[in-house]
């Protein structure tokens, strides 16, 4: 394994003078947050000084992650890919989230090449208060005539800001396309058979014309692809991604690829792997397209058979380590799961995914309103939260500190127990706000509602399994719930 | 042959071969006018062992040779492998699955013996609430939980089948024991898979159901499902060792309170060998991230040799159905035949990649999927061929079908 970097090895290269000038207390409370990445060097102005000019290149080198984070776009709307440091998320966190980007052929009628490329850049998926979106255009050249593949890419910067990529074999198309294109764009692809002319023409647009790009390099063998990159550093071609095939027929070859590659760079320290790696499920897309349809019996269609295989493959992808992706599909129903996987992969485990537990009244309740009662997991506040106001929901929901789980764990987990519940009814105070004695709990709270009842002395009405259903089930319940149990005291009184 | 009508013809067809000739003479001067230049087909430069002629200040920019090995790590320990069903020869009904055995992480480091397994859920009574999209393949079935199970085996290949003995909860219909008991002797007679047993989720009449169910199950392996820290575990336990079945060991995405559980069972008396670990499938979207944490730890940790928690997993991913993204009718997140079996899919993938063996699934099509890849994991490296291009995607389809 890689040595760890401790904060100590950071401390002893800072100035040690605990100036403050970072924003930390001490050097050595930087040195703790440079390790976590969780602050840069340029925080500190005493490094710029010539006289630590040597060791700010000792703290840039002992701090560049493992893996290389390569860019491309534009300065405002950036796709970022690598930068990783770890192998396993629990072991720090995963820092960029896989660049999902679209395909364009350049094939397309100029009015459906705008049209695609409007969807990517507008394309928002809103998931707990997070927008989720594509990242880049995956120009390709479909039809190998470098005048269309420049016409493409013109429309595309025309009408949207979004990171594009440009997809050719073709030297020419690349080189012609580098003329025109406004932003850092990737390239795609140097292989093992256009190796020298491809080089060449990229050493030339870089060193001669002062080009900026990224460049994938692509070879199915990680020896040939480590050579390749060692080649391109020597020529000053630094952003590099590599592209070790996407198998269709057997997509674990393409995973032992992925996993050997970050393995090599992580935990073997092997710099000349240490770089974003790009995957293409959109192969699977058009592998099942072809009539490979592993799924026939179920999904007859061959372009939603192949979406789902698309899918599955770009998921198993996201498990493994891919930096960046290709894909056809853009079917809502095929986009949401790759994008929620990733916004789950790339969550910070470092951050507890919570809310702040307690009191939130929701519309303008008064002492008549129900009072519901759900959990701390901000997942599952900010579903509830955006299903009552949608629809029009007016409560007091309490939010239970269960250590950030959703309801069925913690229901199974012991932290939704009436004890909690107890202390946060005398923490908030509710018992002061409203005239009444019922919590609301969410339906998969069921098993535990006699232990809230026993605990906090108050009335326990199961609700519904999915709080999309609450307005309605308050519209048809509420009243009559409120009602018995005035009756109920009125006669037990 | 003359010399000039050599010529003569040289001007009318623009070439000429001559087979064999001799040219005696003291002095031979050839003029050849007219003659446009021919064009020869070049051989792709960049085929190789041909080399293009570069001037020596434009060097040719090659790969260079460098040393990569495939890094391959040691595992000091093993993953256990846990036996379902019992062969003829031993007196049970067949059908033998056997998950687990893994010696190493990665495939490439060395296949896993035995492929991930799927085994099917199906209800003691009919479900009303399943979604649409899972209903419309059972519909038929619902009322018989034995031709349910048959379906499952006949139409969507099951490896095995979990029956969960729902009704036998006390808020429900509170079935007896006995009762749950003589369907398990129904579905022994009528399929030969192993099956998953699995209660009501009633922590007091679980151990009573599964030790009923075990009992009438004798010798076939089952797996009881499940012993957990919320109910009387060893009496589960106890139902297993007595009549030669595993128990499934379920705690909450915690390593350290799977391993406690693990060792509570051993230290019970069960064999380390006839227990699988669930340590909780929460899914996609749903909190899918502290699943992966608890199931890769856990993995490493047995391959590390700690043998309280180098059983094989098991994942409800059947949990995945319960997300809204997955079950919900709604018009803008897409049409909900593919979104529910999707969602499923994808939550069992990343548990499959995260080194879960079984698979307690409800969507025929995503336990197609999962068996797919499944398959894939257990192929040897470079045994599927591999034909396609990996650059065909930049041409796309050729035919004209939009996708060009």
């Amino acid at each position: 394994m890689a040595k760890k970097i401790s904060a100590m090895d950071i401390y002893k290269l800072l100035p040690k003078i605990n100036c403050k000038k970072c924003g930390e207390s001490s050097c050595m409370a930087f040195a703790t947050k440079l390790q976590e990445r969780k602050a840069s060097l340029d925080q500190c102005p005493v490094l710029k000084s010539p006289k630590f000019e040597k060791n700010r290149k000792k703290l840039e080198e002992l701090l560049s992650p493992p893996v290389k984070e390569v860019w491309f776009g534009y300065e405002d709307r950036k796709a970022i890919l690598g930068g990783e440091e770890v192998m396993y998320r629990y072991e720090l966190t995963f820092f960029n989230p896989t660049a999902i980007g679209v395909d364009i052929s350049d094939k397309l009628p100029e009015e459906e090449i705008r049209r695609r490329a409007k969807f990517v850049e507008d394309f928002v998926f809103e998931r707990t208060g997070e927008k989720l979106k594509l990242d880049f255009i995956a120009l390709r050249n479909a039809s190998d005539d470098p005048e269309r593949f420049v016409r493409a890419l013109e429309i595309i910067q025309e009408n949207t800001k979004v990171p594009v990529a440009l997809c050719s074999l073709n030297v020419e198309s690349i080189e012609r396309a580098l003329d025109v294109v406004k932003s850092k764009p990737m390239v795609y692809a140097v292989t093992e058979q256009n190796f020298p002319e491809m080089m060449k023409m990229l050493i030339s647009k870089k060193k001669k014309d002062k080009k900026d790009f990224a460049v994938v390099l692509s070879s199915s063998n990680i020896k040939t692809l480590k050579g390749m990159v060692k080649a391109s550093l020597e020529h000053g071609i630094e952003d590099l991604v590599l592209d070790p095939h996407t198998t269709p027929e057997n997509i674990m070859d393409t995973l032992d690829r992925f996993v050997m590659i970050r393995r090599s760079a992580i935990e073997r320290g092997d710099k000349l792997l240490g770089y974003p790696i790009l995957g293409l499920p959109i192969n699977t897309y058009f592998y099942v397209l072809r009539g490979n349809n592993p799924i026939e019996q179920f999904v007859k269609e061959l372009d939603k058979a192949a979406a789902m295989m698309e899918a599955s493959a770009a998921c198993a992808m996201l498990n493994r380590y891919a930096d960046g992706i290709v894909i056809h599909g853009t079917e809502i129903w095929e986009l949401m799961p790759i994008l929620t996987l990733r916004q789950a992969i790339y969550t910070d485990p470092r951050k507890p995914q919570t809310v702040e537990p307690g009191l939130y009244p929701i519309g303008n309740p008064d002492e008549n309103s129900p009072v519901i009662m759900t959990t701390n997991f901000s997942l599952t506040f900010y579903t509830v939260t955006g299903d009552f106001e949608k629809d029009g929901v007016t409560c007091w929901l309490l939010v239970m500190d269960t250590e950030g789980k959703a309801v069925d764990v913690a229901v199974a987990g012991g932290q939704y127990c009436g004890e909690n519940a107890k202390k946060l009814i005398e923490e908030t105070k509710i018992g002061e706000k409203v005239n009444h004695r019922i919590i609301i709990l969410p339906g998969l709270a069921a098993p535990v509602r006699g232990d809230i009842e026993e605990k906090t002395g108050w009335t326990c009405v199961v609700g519904t399994r999915d709080s999309s259903q609450v307005g309605e089930f308050l519209r048809k319940n509420w009243n009559r719930i409120l009602e018995e149990w005035r009756a109920k005291q009125g006669s037990g009184n | 042959m003359e010399i000039d009508e050599v010529f003569e013809l040289m001007k009318k067809t623009n070439r000429i071969k001559i087979d064999s000739i001799e040219i005696t003479a003291d002095e031979i001067v050839i003029n050849i006018p007219h003659i446009s230049p021919i064009s020869i087909p070049q051989t792709p430069p960049i085929r190789e062992g041909i080399r293009r002629i570069v001037s020596p200040e434009e060097p040719r920019i090659e790969i260079p040779e460098v040393d990569w090995e495939p890094p391959v790590e040691k595992y000091k320990g093993y993953i256990r492998e846990v036996q379902f069903g019992r062969p003829k020869s031993e007196g049970g009904r067949g059908k033998v699955i056997k998950i687990g055995g893994q010696r190493a992480l990665y495939r490439f480091e060395e296949v896993q013996p035995n492929p991930p397994v799927v085994t099917f859920d199906i209800f003691d009574m009919p479900m009303p609430g399943l979604p649409k999209p899972v209903r419309e393949y059972f519909q038929d079935v619902m009322e018989d939980p034995v031709e349910w199970a048959k379906k499952c085996i006949r139409e969507f290949n099951a490896d095995m089948v979990t029956i969960h003995h729902i009704s036998t909860d006390p808020k429900i219909k509170d079935t007896s024991p006995r009762e749950a008991a003589r369907l398990m002797e129904d579905l022994l007679q009528a399929v030969d898979v192993p099956f998953v047993i699995g209660g009501s989720g009633d922590p007091k009449k679980d151990p009573l159901v599964l030790e009923a169910c075990a009992q009438v199950t004798e010798g076939e392996r089952c797996l009881l499902a499940s012993a957990n820290l919320d109910l009387d575990y060893k009496r589960v336990a106890d139902a297993a060792m007595r009549y030669d079945h595993n128990v499934l060991s379920w705690t909450i995405m915690d390593p350290n309170m799977a391993r406690d559980l693990n060792r509570r069972l051993i230290s019970h008396g069960l064999e380390g060998d006839r227990i699988v670990m669930d340590p909780t499938t929460c899914s996609l979207g749903y909190g899918i991230e502290f699943s992966i944490n608890a199931m890769t730890r856990l993995r490493l940790a047995g391959l590390k040799g700690d043998e309280l928690v180098n059983m094989p997993m098991s994942s409800g991913t059947t949990n995945a159905i319960g997300a809204r993204e997955a079950w919900m009718a709604k018009p803008e997140w897409g049409d909900r035949r593919y979104r529910l079996p999707l969602w499923e899919i994808t939550t069992g993938l990343t548990m499959l990649l995260c080194g879960v063996d079984l698979f307690m699934m409800l969507h025929p099509l995503s336990a197609t999927v999962i068996k797919e890849f499944g398959r894939l994991l257990v192929s040897k490296p470079g045994k599927i061929e591999v034909s396609s291009d990996n650059y065909q995607w930049i041409k796309g389809l050729s035919v004209g079908d939009g996708n060009g």
